[in-house]
């Protein structure tokens, strides 16, 4: 039988179908999941491939084959308001308490992930996607597959 | 049988263990519905929603053991929302103020919060096991208050769940007393153990058969862990990423050695390859192997390992095998039975030319193993000569589940649909229970499996199918269908609507980004009963005011189940019962 472009045939039935959920970024459909990487609007699923969650993290957490093991990933860091800024290996922390209990001794002030509030200095970060979100809702490592860089905003001042 | 006294028939029917064959027996006549309901030990609920904690414990009060169910199987997936319901506590609650005494509860896809697990270990002074399967809502605070309260814990079993780790002393709340254990998995917590609260649990509980660590346990402490128990049957690996030095790597090696009835080897999270030569004395007794979160196992490392594994009757396992890997578990494994091949590489980031498993691997797996009942293949292509071959390979599937990670992808060298291959399968296959189509297909494998697919108790199919003829093959030609889960397929009102009196003989239907509407799923309820039809809209909250609602709107998730106590009442604002 006729058999056309894999990408389009996809969008047949369930483009529109298929809404963003608050926790998906909305993204065209018909793209995700042929299209090369190229494309600025990849985005992974997270309902495909059929797999459970669990193993859907350790996979997207999991070093790609290509990297030697003396991995860094430098990143910058920012506070708000102030210009120069700094740079921090992330892979040199073992987790979310490790990479704070650092940035505080850094800018000597406490520092925490969270809401914005009028007390705290909060953590945010950019991702891959140029979004900019709130620290430690993910696992670790796949914050370390996803982190751009790193902002510290200042207690919110109304 | 009448003539013997009830004592004898019930003893007799205390050897009849399968929850289908009970239920088979309370249907004969009035008197034995009242023996079989006064002796029933353990009791299964498929769907939390069908019945109701008041009903259950007024039919069978001598229960022991509790299987409940709650979310429908493509919440797996992230298809349902957290808060859509299935929650344990109103049972928990209602058992508690009764006089069941509870000893097993075992829990599917259901809201677990600390609560619960408070009142469970305070309410149930003999309970012994908890098996917790793909559940939430609960933190190890939880895990304390059973540790803590619950004196004769035999089994605390974790598997697959989304925990919130506070990193508290969980492991620590068990009582010097308790050295009851036999079964400890704990695989699935996130955050540190405290690993000599860990050991010293392990060193008094000589019954121990398996246990299963988290990512936290190190290497070393695994050593000392295995040593003080030898007994161990199941053991799930935590994760090693260093190399470890010899003298570590010495202990560990003696440390197994001496762990002679080894069946079954988990784990290996984030695994470093290197210490894998410790396990291979264990290696020829293995029965099951689930190295499906070794990500860093691949390549010659692991084919090593498997030649040696000469009994397996299990293995879970990542593509990164490859066509090749799976010759060699093929010429190694002949007694396998059960095989799951998971996908690795998620964004197709890969090189493709390490293209993970083909119709190869399938090929050579199904010549290869004749005791080979249960798979399921994740794979980037199929073709319809390789799908014949394997039916005619494998006549005994039970379970049979394949994902082309394409959808709508066809055979990948006569570009043709895949209906034919799956119809080879079904035809073949005549004992098939279980049934996951996958890539081009359009309505005549349905054809196909209503025709032949006698047995096939549940079918999930994803973007596959042409018009709602598809699914009227299925629902017409599968007597024994219970559980049809269907998602971004063209089946419409049509399908749905053809046969409403069908959905009392299933436990449920699913059905997201498909063509039903939301006239056609009023027009169903309307007619309906005892069948709850959900709507599940999440994010139509903004169009959620009645006036807007156009009943040929189509509907994003659909899940109807039959149910003998009605309307649910904890359903969230999203989920409208119609």
């Amino acid at each position: 039988m006729e058999f056309s472009n894999s990408c389009s045939s996809f969008s047949s039935s369930s483009v529109d179908s298929t809404k963003p959920s608050p926790s998906e970024s909305s993204v065209n459909l018909s793209l995700s999941l042929t299209f090369p990487s190229t494309s600025p609007q990849r985005e992974a699923r997270q309902d495909w491939p059929p797999i459970k969650s669990r193993l859907r993290d350790s996979l997207k957490g999991r070093r790609l084959p290509r990297r030697d093991d003396d991995t860094s990933l430098f990143v910058k860091v920012y506070m708000e308001g102030v210009p120069i800024g700094r740079k921090l290996d992330l892979c040199a922390f073992s987790g979310y308490e490790s990479l704070l209990e650092n940035l505080s001794h850094m800018y000597d002030t406490l520092i925490i992930c969270g809401k914005r509030d009028r007390k705290h200095h909060v953590l945010t970060y950019e991702d891959k996607d140029g979004d900019w979100m709130m620290v430690g809702d993910i696992p670790w490592d796949m914050f370390l597959e996803t982190v751009r860089r790193l902002k510290i905003t200042r207690p919110e001042r109304y | 049988m009448n003539y013997f006294p009830e004592e004898v028939i019930e003893h007799v029917f205390n050897f009849i263990a399968s929850h289908r064959d009970r239920n088979s027996i309370s249907l004969v006549c009035k008197s034995w519905h009242k023996i079989e309901r006064f002796c029933r030990k353990k009791v299964f609920i498929g769907n939390c929603y069908a019945i109701n904690p008041e009903r259950l414990i007024r039919r069978f009060p001598c229960l022991k053991s509790l299987t409940l169910k709650g979310k429908p199987h493509f919440a797996d997936f992230n298809l349902v929302p957290y808060e859509w319901g299935g929650f344990v506590h109103p049972w928990i609650e209602a058992l508690s103020s009764s006089h069941v005494g509870l000893e097993e509860l075992r829990l599917k896809r259901m809201v677990v919060t600390d609560e619960s697990l408070d009142l469970l270990s305070r309410s149930f002074p003999n309970f012994k096991s908890l098996v917790l399967v793909s559940c939430e809502g609960f933190t190890t605070d939880g895990l304390a208050s059973i540790a803590s309260n619950c004196r004769h814990l035999r089994e605390l079993d974790l598997q697959e769940n989304e925990i919130d780790d506070h990193r508290g002393q969980w492991l620590n709340c068990f009582p010097d007393s308790c050295t009851t254990l036999t079964s400890l998995n704990f695989a699935c917590l996130k955050g540190e153990t405290n690993v000599a609260a860990l050991e010293r649990l392990v060193a008094r509980s000589p019954n121990l058969k398996t246990l299963k660590l988290n990512r936290a346990v190190p290497l070393d402490a695994l050593a000392r862990l295995m040593s003080c128990a030898p007994q161990l049957v199941d053991l799930g690996v935590g994760s090693y990423e260093n190399e470890p030095d010899p003298e570590s790597f010495r202990k560990l090696m003696a440390a197994i050695q001496k762990c002679s009835s080894l069946r079954s080897l988990s784990g290996f999270l984030e695994a470093a390859p290197l210490c894998l030569p410790a396990f291979y004395p264990v290696c020829q007794n293995l029965i099951s192997l689930n190295l499906s979160y070794a990500a860093e196992i691949r390549g010659n490392h692991l084919i090593k390992l498997i030649q040696l594994c000469k009994r397996l009757q299990r293995l879970w396992i990542l593509d990164s095998i490859g066509d090749k890997g799976l010759v060699v578990v093929a010429a190694t494994c002949k007694e396998l039975q059960e095989l799951r091949v998971f996908p690795s590489d998620l964004h197709g980031e890969e090189d493709n030319n390490n293209a993970a498993v083909t119709e190869v691997g399938l090929v050579a797996i199904s010549a290869g193993c004749p005791k080979l009942h249960s798979i399921l293949y994740f794979c980037k292509q199929m073709t319809n000569a390789a799908l014949i071959t394997v039916a005619k390979n494998c006549p005994n599937f039970i379970r049979f589940r394949l994902c082309i990670l394409e959808p709508h992808k066809p055979d990948h060298i006569t570009s043709q649909s895949l209906d034919e291959g799956f119809g080879a399968i079904v035809q073949a296959c005549k004992g098939l229970r279980r049934l996951s189509v996958s890539g081009l297909l359009n309505d005549q494998v349905f054809l196909y499996i209503g025709m032949y697919a006698e047995e096939l108790e549940m079918l999930s199919i994803a973007f596959a199918g042409e018009t709602d003829k598809g699914m009227l093959y299925v629902l017409n030609g599968c007597k024994k269908l219970r559980k049809l889960e269907i998602r971004d397929s063209p089946f419409g009102n049509a399908a749905l609507l053809a046969d409403v009196h069908k959905y009392e003989t299933m436990r449920s239907l699913w059905m997201s980004s498909c063509e039903v509407t939301l006239g056609g799923c009023k027009r169903l309820a309307q007619n309906s009963p005892r069948l709850n039809v959900e709507i599940i809209n999440e994010s139509e909250s903004n169009r959620m005011e009645r006036n807007e609602e156009d009943e040929r709107d189509k509907v994003d998730k659909l899940y109807l189940y039959r149910t003998v106590v009605g309307t649910r009442k904890d359903a969230p604002p999203y989920v409208r019962i119609l």
